[in-house]
C-alpha cells in the first residue's frame, strides 16, 4: 500500500489568494493511498524542503504530490530534494495549482475545486509512478567547430588549450573570415590583420586541432556525446601534403583577370589563387570554373612549374567522417547585397540606391578594403569608377537594417560604430576631404563606444545629418544624395565623389540548409535560435550544439569572441565527465509485444528508434523489432501513441499513469 | 478571350481640368474591347484635404463610393493617383482597424462593403489586358520617341499599401512605353514629388520642384513626359512656361497621359485622345517622330 505525501504551496499569495490551500491539503489526505497532507507558505524555500523531507522519513512516505507551480519551474528542485530523503526521485510529480489554476481563474470556489481535482489526479497518477533509473551515455571528448571566423577560431582555440581535440571545418579556402578583410577596429584602431593573422597561425600550429578549409558539413548524425558528422573536403587540385606554399603556381598562371571576392571584386586574381597573401593554410586552390586546364584541358602550367608535384587536376571531393561529442556552430555573416532582390524572399531591395549600377556607391565593406594597407589601393582612399581620391564622402547608415516594410526590421549593431570609424580612417588619409553621414539613431552602446562617436564628430570634424536618404542618382562624375535633414526640417542634397551605405548584417547564404542538416532551430531571418535568450544564450534547444557570433544574431568583434569563449566554456564542462547524464523520461518497446511493424520509426522526428534482431539460443533469426536509443530520444512520446499493438511506453507518461489520471476526474 | 469589364472610377479631375484623361481613356479601352461602366452616382473620394482634416470623412468618402460601385460589376478602375491611394487607403486602413471601421459604418448608416479590387489603369493594361496582346494592337509603334516615365509619388507609395509596383524602383509605365514601342530613358527624378497641391497655396514650392523633374527629364534626353496622375500633369504641363520664365529656360517638354500615348500607338486620331487639350502642344514632336 502506497503512503503518500501531499504538500500543498501557498507561493506566496500566488496561488492563496484564489485557492483555498487549507481545504486542499484537508481534501488530499482524504483522498486512499495518502498518508498525509500539509501546506506551507513556500514549499520551494530551504525551509520547505525541510518540510518535505521531514515528513518522508517520519511518516515512511512512499510516493509524493506537491502541488504548487508548474514543473517547468521547480520539478527538479523538489526531486532532488526527495532524491536526498532517500526516495526515488521519479516518484514525485507536482500538481500545476498555479499557472494552469489560481493565476487564471478569479472564483475563489471554484478556483478551489479545481485545485482539488488536479491534486486528485496527480495523486492517482503517482500511485502508478516506477521507479527510474538516470540515463548514462559516452561522451566523445572531441569537438567540432564549423566556421573559422574570429568565433570559431577562438572557440577552437579555447577548447583545444583545455587539452581536448578540436575539428575546424571552413567553407573558404583559408580562415579568417570577414575579420581578416577589416582595415582597423573600433574602438581601438588597432590593425585587424595584426590582431588576426597571429591567431590563424596558432590555429594551424595547434596540435589539437585538425582543419577542413574548403570544407562544407554534409551530413550530421547522432546525438549529444556522440556526433557522426560527415564533412565534404572540396577538391582543391592541390595536394594540402605535398605543397610548400611557394606560390610560383600562382606567379605564373596565365589567366589573371578574375575578381576577387577576397577584396569585394575590386581587385584580380589568377584562376590558382590564394584569397590573401597571410590565407590559412597558405595552399592555393583552383577555381575550375575559371581555370583554362579545366573548361578546355589545354594549359597545366601550373603543374608544370609546381617543384613537389602537387598540383593534382584530377582531385576529388573528399567525404571525411568526423566523431564529436559537441559542435560549435560559428558560420557568421554576409552583408545584405542592395542590389540584388532575392526572389520569393520578403525583402524588397534597394534599387533606388543604385547600388550595383553606379560605380562610386559602395559597401561598407568595400570600403574597408579600401582603407587595408593589403588591399588593392595599398590602403589608398579611391573611388572606384576612376581612381581618383574622393573629397567628398557620403555615408549611410541602416540600409536595409531597420527597415520594417523594406523586410528587415532589426537593428544591425555594428553599423554605427564602423560608419563612425570609417569617417576617421578617412580622415586620416585624405586630410582635405569631408565626411557626411546620415543617419537615424547612433546606437554606440558599448565600453568606450560613445567616446569613439563623439570622437568622429568632434576630433574628427565628421558632419553628421539626422534622417534618411532617398536616392542617389549619378550626375556627371558626381553621386547625388537626397535626403532629409529632420532637426532642421529641410531637404538635404549633396554631391558626392563616394558613398558608402553600411548595409544589413544578414546571416551566412545557406545557413538554413546547415541548421536542417544540424536539426537546430532559426528565426524568420534564419539567425540561429539559442535555447532561451537570457539565460541560455549559447546552447541550442538541440543538445550538445552550441552558438558563437553573428550566426546567432549580429555582433561585433568583442561580442563575438566573449561568444565564443562562451561556448568553449560549455563544451569544456560537457567534457568534464566521461559519461553523460540524461532524464530516463524516454520510451521503451516491449520486446514481447512489438511485431515489427516500425511505425514508430516512421514518425519519430530524432532518429531514435533503430532495428534490433531477436535471435533464438541456436542464433536462428525469430523477428526483427524496434528498439529506442535511449541517448538520442527525446521523450515526445508519438511513437507510444502511435503503436498499433500498444509496445511503446514512454517511461514516466504510460497509458496506465494516464488512464489513472483521467479516471480520477 | 473575352476581357473582363471593370466599375470605372473617373475621379473628379478627370470632368474638369483632365478631360482628356477621361476621353483618351474611355476611346483606348473601347479599342481595346475592354468595358468600362461608369459607377452611378459616385462622388469625390476626398482626396488630399478631407484626410488632413478629418480622417473619418475621407475614409467614410472613399467607403460610400466603394457601396455605389457595388451596383456595377468588375474590378474598380482608377485613372487618378490620388483617388487611387485614397481607395487603397480606405481599404487598407478599415481592414486593420476595427473601430474605425465601427465609426465608418456608422456614418454610412450601412453595412461596409469595401472587399472589391482596386486597380490603377496601369496595372489593367500592363498585367489584365498584358504587354503581349497590347503590342500585337500596336499599329504605329512609338519608334524613336524617347519617353521620362514619371511616376510621382503616389502610385506605389507608400509601401504595402498601392502594391503596384516596387516601391521604389518601379517598372511598370516603362514596361507599357516599351511595348507601344517607345523607349523609356533613364532618368533621375521619377519618383520625385512635383509639389502637388501645393500648386495654389504655395505656387512657389510648386515651380522649384517641378522644374527639378522637367531638367531631369530634360537632361536624360527625353522627348516627352509620360504621366498617370492628372495633378503632376497639371504642375508639369500647365506650368512648364511659368517654370521657364522662373528659370530663364526652355524646356518645351509635351506631358501626355499614359492614355493618350498608348492610345496614339494604337492608332487613335488626335481627337479621340485629347492632344489638343495640352497646354505644350505635343503637335510638333508627334509631326517630327512620323507619329501622326
Amino acid at each position: 500500500m502506497s503512503r503518500i505525501g501531499v504538500f500543498v504551496c501557498h507561493c506566496g499569495e500566488n496561488i492563496s489568494r484564489t485557492v483555498d490551500v487549507e481545504q486542499v491539503a484537508a481534501k488530499a489526505a482524504l483522498i486512499p493511498g495518502v498518508a498525509y497532507a500539509t501546506d506551507y507558505k513556500y514549499m520551494c524555500s530551504d525551509p520547505g524542503q525541510g518540510l518535505l523531507k521531514k515528513a518522508i522519513t517520519e511518516q515512511k512516505l512512499s510516493h509524493i504530490v506537491v502541488a504548487a507551480c508548474s514543473p517547468r519551474m521547480h520539478e527538479l528542485t523538489f526531486r532532488k530534494a526527495v532524491a536526498s530523503a532517500g526516495l526515488n526521485p521519479f516518484l514525485c510529480e507536482m500538481a500545476n495549482i498555479r499557472e494552469h489554476c489560481s493565476w487564471v481563474h478569479e472564483d475563489r470556489t471554484e478556483a478551489t475545486t479545481k485545485a482539488i481535482e488536479i491534486v486528485t489526479m496527480m495523486v492517482e497518477r503517482v500511485k502508478k509512478n516506477r521507479t527510474l533509473d538516470t540515463i548514462t551515455v559516452p561522451v566523445t571528448k572531441r569537438a567540432l567547430v564549423i566556421g573559422g571566423g574570429i568565433a570559431g577560431i577562438q572557440a577552437a582555440l579555447d577548447i583545444a588549450d583545455a587539452g581536448h581535440q578540436v575539428v575546424l571545418v571552413e567553407r573558404e579556402p583559408s580562415i579568417g573570415g570577414h575579420m581578416a578583410q577589416l582595415s582597423e577596429t573600433f574602438p581601438t584602431l588597432d590593425c585587424s590583420q595584426c590582431i588576426m593573422t597571429p591567431k590563424m597561425v596558432d590555429v594551424a600550429n595547434h596540435p589539437n586541432i585538425t582543419m577542413h578549409t574548403y570544407s562544407e558539413i554534409e551530413q550530421v548524425d547522432g546525438y549529444i556525446g556522440n556526433f557522426q558528422v560527415t564533412v565534404r573536403k572540396k577538391a582543391r587540385s592541390v595536394d594540402e601534403d605535398k605543397c610548400t606554399g611557394c606560390g610560383i603556381c600562382i606567379e605564373k598562371c596565365p589567366i589573371r583577370k578574375i575578381p576577387n571576392s577576397f577584396d569585394c571584386n575590386l581587385g584580380m586574381r589568377p584562376a590558382i589563387y590564394v584569397p590573401f597573401p597571410q590565407a590559412v593554410p597558405n595552399t592555393p586552390v583552383i577555381d575550375r570554373e575559371n581555370c583554362t586546364m579545366f573548361k578546355t584541358g589545354k594549359c597545366g602550367l601550373c603543374q608544370k612549374v609546381c617543384g613537389p608535384g602537387a598540383v593534382d587536376y584530377q582531385q576529388q571531393d573528399q567525404l571525411v567522417v568526423e566523431d564529436v561529442g559537441a559542435i560549435v556552430v560559428a558560420t557568421g555573416f554576409d552583408l545584405y547585397n542592395i542590389s540584388e532582390k532575392p526572389k520569393g524572399s520578403p525583402i524588397k531591395g534597394y534599387g533606388e540606391f543604385g547600388h550595383g549600377k553606379i560605380p562610386d556607391v559602395i559597401d561598407g565593406m568595400t570600403f574597408e578594403r579600401l582603407a587595408s594597407a593589403s588591399g588593392p589601393t595599398g590602403g589608398k582612399i579611391l573611388r572606384p569608377s576612376d581612381g581618383k581620391e574622393p573629397k567628398q564622402v557620403v555615408f549611410i547608415q541602416c540600409v536595409g537594417s531597420r527597415a520594417r516594410e523594406k523586410g528587415i526590421s532589426y537593428c544591425s549593431k555594428i553599423c554605427c560604430m564602423y560608419t563612425a570609424k570609417h569617417t576617421m580612417l578617412y580622415k586620416h588619409k585624405v586630410h582635405d576631404g569631408q565626411a557626411y553621414v546620415f543617419f537615424m539613431d547612433a546606437r554606440v552602446p558599448g565600453k568606450s563606444y560613445d567616446e569613439f562617436w563623439r570622437r568622429a564628430i568632434e576630433e574628427e570634424e565628421a558632419v553628421y545629418i539626422r534622417g534618411m536618404v532617398s536616392r542617389l542618382y549619378q550626375k556627371g562624375d558626381k553621386v547625388v544624395v537626397m535626403g532629409s535633414d529632420i532637426a532642421v526640417g529641410v531637404q538635404a542634397e549633396i554631391e558626392a565623389d563616394l558613398v558608402v551605405l553600411a548595409t544589413a548584417v544578414q546571416p551566412r547564404s545557406g545557413a538554413d540548409r546547415l541548421a536542417q542538416k544540424l536539426g537546430i532551430s532559426y528565426d524568420n531571418y534564419q539567425f540561429y535560435s539559442e535555447a532561451h535568450a537570457k539565460l541560455r544564450p549559447v546552447e541550442c534547444a538541440t543538445a550538445g550544439i552550441y552558438l558563437a557570433g553573428a550566426c546567432q544574431g549580429p555582433k561585433d568583434i568583442p561580442d563575438s569572441v566573449s561568444q565564443a569563449s562562451a561556448a568553449a566554456a560549455k563544451v569544456m564542462t560537457l567534457f568534464a565527465k566521461d559519461r553523460l547524464e540524461r532524464e530516463p523520461i524516454v520510451a521503451k518497446i516491449n520486446e514481447a509485444g512489438c511485431v515489427g511493424c516500425f511505425y514508430c520509426k516512421k514518425v519519430c522526428a530524432y532518429g531514435a528508434v533503430e532495428e534490433k534482431e531477436i535471435r533464438d539460443r541456436q542464433g536462428n533469426l525469430i523477428k526483427i523489432i524496434a528498439h529506442i536509443n535511449p541517448g538520442i530520444c527525446a521523450g515526445c512520446g508519438t511513437c507510444q501513441a502511435t503503436c498499433p499493438s500498444k509496445s511503446v511506453e514512454l517511461n514516466g507518461y504510460t497509458d496506465e499513469q494516464i488512464v489513472a489520471m483521467i479516471e480520477a476526474l | 478571350m473575352s476581357n473582363p469589364s471593370y466599375a470605372y472610377y473617373p475621379g473628379c479631375s478627370l470632368h474638369a481640368s483632365a478631360g482628356e484623361y477621361d476621353l483618351s481613356t474611355r476611346e483606348l479601352f473601347a479599342a481595346l474591347g475592354v468595358k468600362l461602366t461608369e459607377i452611378p452616382d459616385w462622388f469625390c473620394c476626398g482626396a488630399t484635404p478631407a484626410h488632413n482634416v478629418d480622417e473619418l470623412l475621407s475614409l467614410s468618402l472613399c467607403a460610400k463610393n466603394f457601396e455605389l460601385a457595388e451596383q456595377v460589376g468588375g474590378d474598380v478602375a482608377v485613372a487618378c493617383a490620388a483617388c487611387f491611394s485614397r481607395l487603397k487607403f480606405t481599404q487598407h486602413t478599415l481592414e486593420a482597424n476595427e473601430t474605425k471601421r465601427v465609426q465608418v459604418e456608422k456614418a454610412l448608416d450601412a453595412p461596409l462593403k469595401i472587399d472589391r479590387t482596386v486597380k490603377h489603369l496601369l496595372e489593367i493594361l500592363v498585367r489584365d489586358y498584358g504587354l503581349q496582346r497590347l503590342s500585337e494592337k500596336v499599329s504605329r509603334p512609338l519608334s524613336g520617341l524617347k519617353v521620362a516615365c514619371y511616376y510621382g509619388c503616389l502610385l506605389t507609395r507608400p509601401p504595402d499599401v498601392p502594391n503596384l509596383d516596387c516601391v521604389e524602383a518601379p517598372t511598370i509605365m516603362e514596361d507599357l512605353i516599351e511595348a507601344a514601342g517607345g523607349t523609356p530613358v533613364e532618368w533621375t527624378h521619377r519618383m520625385e514629388c512635383c509639389g502637388a497641391n501645393f500648386t495654389l497655396s504655395r505656387p512657389g514650392v510648386v515651380l522649384q520642384l517641378s522644374n527639378n523633374i522637367l531638367k531631369s527629364a530634360k537632361d536624360a534626353g527625353a522627348d516627352c513626359i509620360l504621366v498617370a496622375c492628372p495633378l503632376c500633369h497639371g504642375n508639369l504641363d500647365i506650368r512648364q512656361k511659368e517654370i521657364e520664365n522662373t528659370h530663364s529656360t526652355d524646356y518645351g517638354l509635351p506631358v501626355l497621359y499614359v492614355t493618350q500615348l498608348v492610345g496614339l500607338a494604337c492608332g487613335l486620331t488626335p481627337d479621340k485622345l485629347g492632344l489638343e487639350a495640352l497646354i505644350v502642344n505635343p503637335m510638333p514632336l508627334l509631326k517630327k517622330k512620323g507619329l501622326l
